[in-house]
């Protein structure tokens, strides 16, 4: 088989050289406990701080308002649950929306189930959440409204900025889950007035096993774990030194880099959507029409998803699906469902994601194959 | 005589795909029809379709040029384990397919 033609970006990225070389140099030299009084512990510690001021400097924050975790899914439990558990159940509201992550919609399911109140707002057909919405949802006792930059499966940019001029005009916490933006857009916490913010190392070819929580000065959070000093007491124990240089470098080359990949990954998507649109009578594009420059996602007309994905597989082209295999049956998408896609329309969907090595070359191969595999998986 | 064969075909999600089989394979010997019901996961191969006499897919794997024998759409099943119609296009299929050449 010739070399795999990888198009599934947002479920991960490769780890880029230079991010390998720092991870190296903190297994191999840099080893120490960042906690030693020595010189082996002070240079794990100094490559600690490099990383976090590469995260603030993306993030447009200070150092010390950056938490490292175990990766996305820990710091959106750490800023929901580190919120409300200040209050006492049946004292505090959380205002999200349905097309959350898991990490957040689980987090604030269990959230619920402990007296907490919740509400879910609801998103257009192009996943959009609408401000007046969050503005009418807000009660006497919110506290936090949590709201995702960029959807993982559409693509959709959400009016982050807008949304958090509401909460801080109400006096609320305004967390973003920013795994899918901090790649390819501006994520500068002060305009977007964001309290809490979520990274991940992985989707920005980082390791995985890393992530990161803004924490606003002042902002105080209820820890989730205890044991230890390490991250303002919010992440206590031995810190993963080798996760955390890969993602200071991470951020170093994303910070260096974004405005070009936006700009190449933007055309790319750009000679897709144009390519299968040509080739694919009756394809849809999902989400908003300004979308992130690296997820799309199409609906082909009549089709089942899973087989062009196992067709696809077969060519040697990654991507993933709108559907997920249960105990009990296939379940479609929670986000393409929030968005009152029809069941057709979820059955054939797909989502491409590209990264800054996907090339033209690459692109042309699957506007070739897609076609031919989408008429041999045709569901009558 | 060899058996007849049954067929059912899915993909990733192996779970559904053994309980379909597990399931029609029960139902069809309850009914008195000793059929072979086998399961098949394209992600294993889809390039080649099992032998068979009938073909059962929960997803659009192949076509009747390239198994050689009727198939039936059991897309139904993903949400309704007995879904009626369905069930019945594949008793309707069975029952002829056995009289005119298997024994009961």
């Amino acid at each position: 088989m010739e070399k795999p033609i990888y198009l599934d970006y947002c479920a991960t990225t490769p780890v880029h050289p230079e991010v390998r070389a720092a991870i190296l140099k903190t297994l191999e030299t840099d080893f120490g406990n960042p906690s030693s009084m020595h010189s082996i512990g002070k240079a794990a510690a100094n490559g600690i701080a490099d990383a976090r001021e590469q995260v603030a400097l993306g993030l447009s924050c200070s150092p010390s308002e950056v938490i490292f975790t175990s990766g996305a899914t820990e710091s959106d439990n750490l800023a929901l649950a580190g919120i409300l558990h200040l209050s006492k159940p049946g004292k505090a509201h959380l205002i999200t929306t349905s097309i959350e992550h898991h990490a957040v919609l689980h987090t604030a399911k269990k959230l619920q189930s402990e007296g907490y109140e919740i509400t879910f707002l609801p998103v257009d057909r192009q996943g959009m959440i609408d401000p007046v919405d969050v503005q009418n949802a807000i009660r006497p006792n919110t506290v936090l409204i949590s709201v995702m930059m960029v959807n993982n499966e559409v693509g959709t940019i959400q009016p982050i900025s807008e949304i958090g001029k509401i909460a801080k005009e109400n006096g609320i916490l305004f967390h973003s889950d920013a795994v899918q933006a901090i790649g390819l857009l501006d994520v500068n916490v002060n305009e977007l007035h964001v309290d809490l913010l979520s990274l991940s190392g992985h989707k920005i070819y980082g390791p995985k096993g890393i992530g990161a929580l803004f924490v606003r000065e002042g902002v105080r959070l209820a820890p989730l774990t205890f044991g230890g000093v390490q991250e303002n007491a919010l992440r206590p124990g031995t810190e993963n030194v080798p996760g955390i240089a890969g993602m200071g470098a991470a951020i170093r080359l994303t910070n260096q880099h974004k405005k070009d990949e936006n700009i190449h990954l933007t055309r790319l998507r750009g000679i897709i959507i144009s390519g299968l649109q040509e080739r694919v009578p009756g394809l849809i594009v999902n989400g908003a029409a300004i979308a992130a420059p690296h997820i799309l996602s199409v609906s082909l007309p009549n089709a089942d998803s899973e087989m062009m994905l196992i067709r696809l597989n077969g060519a040697g082209i990654a991507v993933s699906i709108g559907s997920a295999c249960t105990s009990k049956s296939i379940e479609p998408s929670h986000v393409l469902t929030a968005m009152n896609l029809p069941t057709s329309q979820i059955e054939g969907t797909l989502r491409i994601s590209l990264g800054y090595p996907t090339t033209e070359e690459e692109i042309a191969t699957v506007l070739e194959l897609l076609p031919k595999i989408w008429s041999k998986a045709k569901i009558n | 005589m060899s058996k007849y064969r049954v067929c059912v075909i899915g993909g990733w999600c192996g779970n559904r795909l053994i309980m379909v089989a597990d399931h029609l394979d029960e139902l069809l010997q309850k009914a008195g029809y000793p059929c072979q019901v086998k399961s098949h996961s394209v992600w294993e191969n889809y390039n080649q379709p099992p032998a068979s006499n009938l073909v059962l897919q929960l997803l659009p794997a192949f076509t009747e040029a390239e198994t050689g024998c009727p198939i039936i759409n059991i897309r139904p099943f993903l949400v309704d384990i007995d879904h009626p119609e369905t069930m019945e296009k594949i008793f309707t299929q069975i029952k002829s397919d056995f009289a005119s050449t298997f024994q009961q």
